[in-house]
């Protein structure tokens, strides 16, 4: 569906901090949203966090830099670290281009599946009213 | 909020202080500057890649990473640094990085004015008067926190800053030293006299509680906060923290048509970080461009190996680097001409 001029893909899951889940079996991928990558702006350097890390809900993970400014990124749901996208260390700017195909972040082995009813769907009211907000909170990032 | 006036700190102190605030949950203004000089990179810089690290390490010169984006940067006693820490929940926090750039570096901006220098906001993050650049800044979210750092700059030692950065040669190195000088400007340089350090203190902490309210004066460093710094120590002042590569991880090769690649590929030798960037046409070396952290004599040799690869096919790489050691009398510690290879094949 789109918000506004905003993509949100119906299959994905939506977290208040802008990223997206796409559940794969027991896995989770996770990117950023394109209301993400637009209030983010131009990604110069994007991290691909070790194979193997063990991270959680809401933790910071990795970082991503924009402006000079070192931006974190936290977890979507609680697992193990299965992939991360390595492309993104030649080729940041994929996030803001493709947020949803080739600028995804990592690929979450998850500890609890359950957790991805603390998201929020693509059709729901509820995402649909946090991005209206978010939109007028950035309505000077948006405008350029 | 509290105001941290602690003046001239110890380098470390000057970089881990704002690293330590926010992990312990606290918002502050640090005003400080550092005792003695260092090199300070961003958090993605490969400092290998950016610093002369032979030369610091001659010199006596620390170099450090920070959390903090940015570039490359030689800081001393000359410069006052301010260092914001926010939370992001904060009312005071704008959304957007644009404006709180804009709003946060109004003080030092201000302060500048104060003493006469027309300096102005320009985006991103630069203070800028009589079109050159007063100040260095760079941000960074830290936990649930946001950071500021930059600097009022009384005197800019623009020698030691271009030599100390990496660069491919001598005359580039001129060059680095000319752009820097013409495009940074101090407060020495725009008025005279320069007030008393002191001063420029006072007003810069008078300037960031205009925009920030009233905040309780703190001039020492309590024990709650010099515990989680010296935590933060063993971290921040390793080489593993130094030297660990922020990018790039794996190899790439684009296809610019058929029969014809760009190749990037990096190899860790024992003696240093090897990146090679290749153009390759039918299996055969096009052009060939070597870099990295490792040493190779005599260093003008490196371009020559270059220019020899050319024309050899991708397979025979390693033997021909091996042949152009030989027939040059190359020393290359901790490199050789295998691991030469990896990057090549």
């Amino acid at each position: 569906m789109k918000i506004d001029r905003f993509e949100f893909p119906d299959d994905l899951y939506y977290d208040k901090e802008h990223s997206w889940a796409r559940a794969e079996g027991n896995t989770v991928a996770q990117g950023m949203s394109d209301f993400g990558q637009a209030i983010a702006q131009e990604i110069v350097y994007a991290e691909a966090p070790r194979v193997g890390r063990k991270v959680e809900q809401g933790q910071t993970f990795m970082s991503m830099e924009s402006g000079k400014w070192v931006g974190r990124v936290k977890a979507i749901v609680s697992g193990t670290v299965q992939e991360a996208n390595e492309e993104l260390e030649w080729e940041p700017t994929l996030l803001n281009e493709s947020p949803y195909e080739d600028g995804w972040l990592v690929k979450i082995e998850v500890s609890d599946p359950a957790e991805l009813e603390n998201l929020m769907k693509a059709d729901s009211a509820e995402l649909e009213a946090f991005i209206k907000g978010e939109m007028e909170k950035y309505a000077d990032v948006l405008a350029g | 909020m509290r105001l941290y006036r602690l003046g001239s700190v110890s380098w470390q102190d000057s970089q881990l202080l704002y690293h330590a605030l926010p992990r312990l949950g606290r918002e502050g203004v640090i005003l400080c500057c550092p005792a003695t000089t260092y090199v300070c990179i961003g958090y993605f810089q490969d400092v290998g890649q950016e610093v002369d690290v032979e030369f610091c390490r001659q010199q006596g010169i620390p170099v450090f990473r920070r959390e903090v984006g940015g570039g490359a940067t030689y800081l001393d006693g000359e410069q006052l640094f301010f260092q914001l820490i926010i939370h992001r929940d904060n009312p005071l926090v704008p959304a957007g990085k644009l404006a709180f750039y804009r709003k946060f570096l109004q003080a030092p901006i201000e302060s500048y004015r104060a003493l006469g220098i027309p300096a102005e906001y320009r985006p991103v993050n630069d203070i800028v008067a009589n079109q050159r650049k007063v100040s260095g800044c760079g941000a960074a979210q830290i936990g649930d926190y946001y950071v500021l750092v930059g600097n009022l700059i009384v005197d800019f030692n623009y020698e030691m800053m271009a030599r100390v950065l990496k660069v491919p040669d001598e005359k580039f190195r001129d060059k680095v030293y000319k752009t820097i000088y013409e495009n940074l400007s101090t407060i020495k340089r725009e008025i005279e006299p320069v007030p008393p350090i002191e001063e420029l203190w006072s007003l810069m902490a008078e300037k960031f509680v205009e925009m920030l309210g009233p905040m309780e004066v703190q001039t020492t460093v309590d024990e709650e906060w010099r515990a989680k710094t010296d935590e933060l120590a063993t971290q921040f002042l390793t080489d593993e923290w130094l030297y660990q590569k922020r990018r790039p991880g794996a190899g790439r090769e684009v296809t610019i048509r058929a029969g014809v690649q760009v190749k990037r590929k990096m190899h860790k030798a024992p003696g240093g970080l090897i990146r090679a960037t290749t153009e390759v046409q039918d299996g055969v070396f096009a052009a060939v461009s070597l870099s990295g952290d490792f040493f190779f004599y005599p260093e003008e040799k490196l371009a020559a190996l270059e220019a020899a690869l050319v024309g050899v096919p991708e397979t025979e790489a390693e033997a021909a680097i091996a042949r152009f050691y030989k027939e040059h009398g190359i020393e290359s510690p901790g490199v050789t001409p295998a691991d030469f290879g990896r990057v090549l094949a």
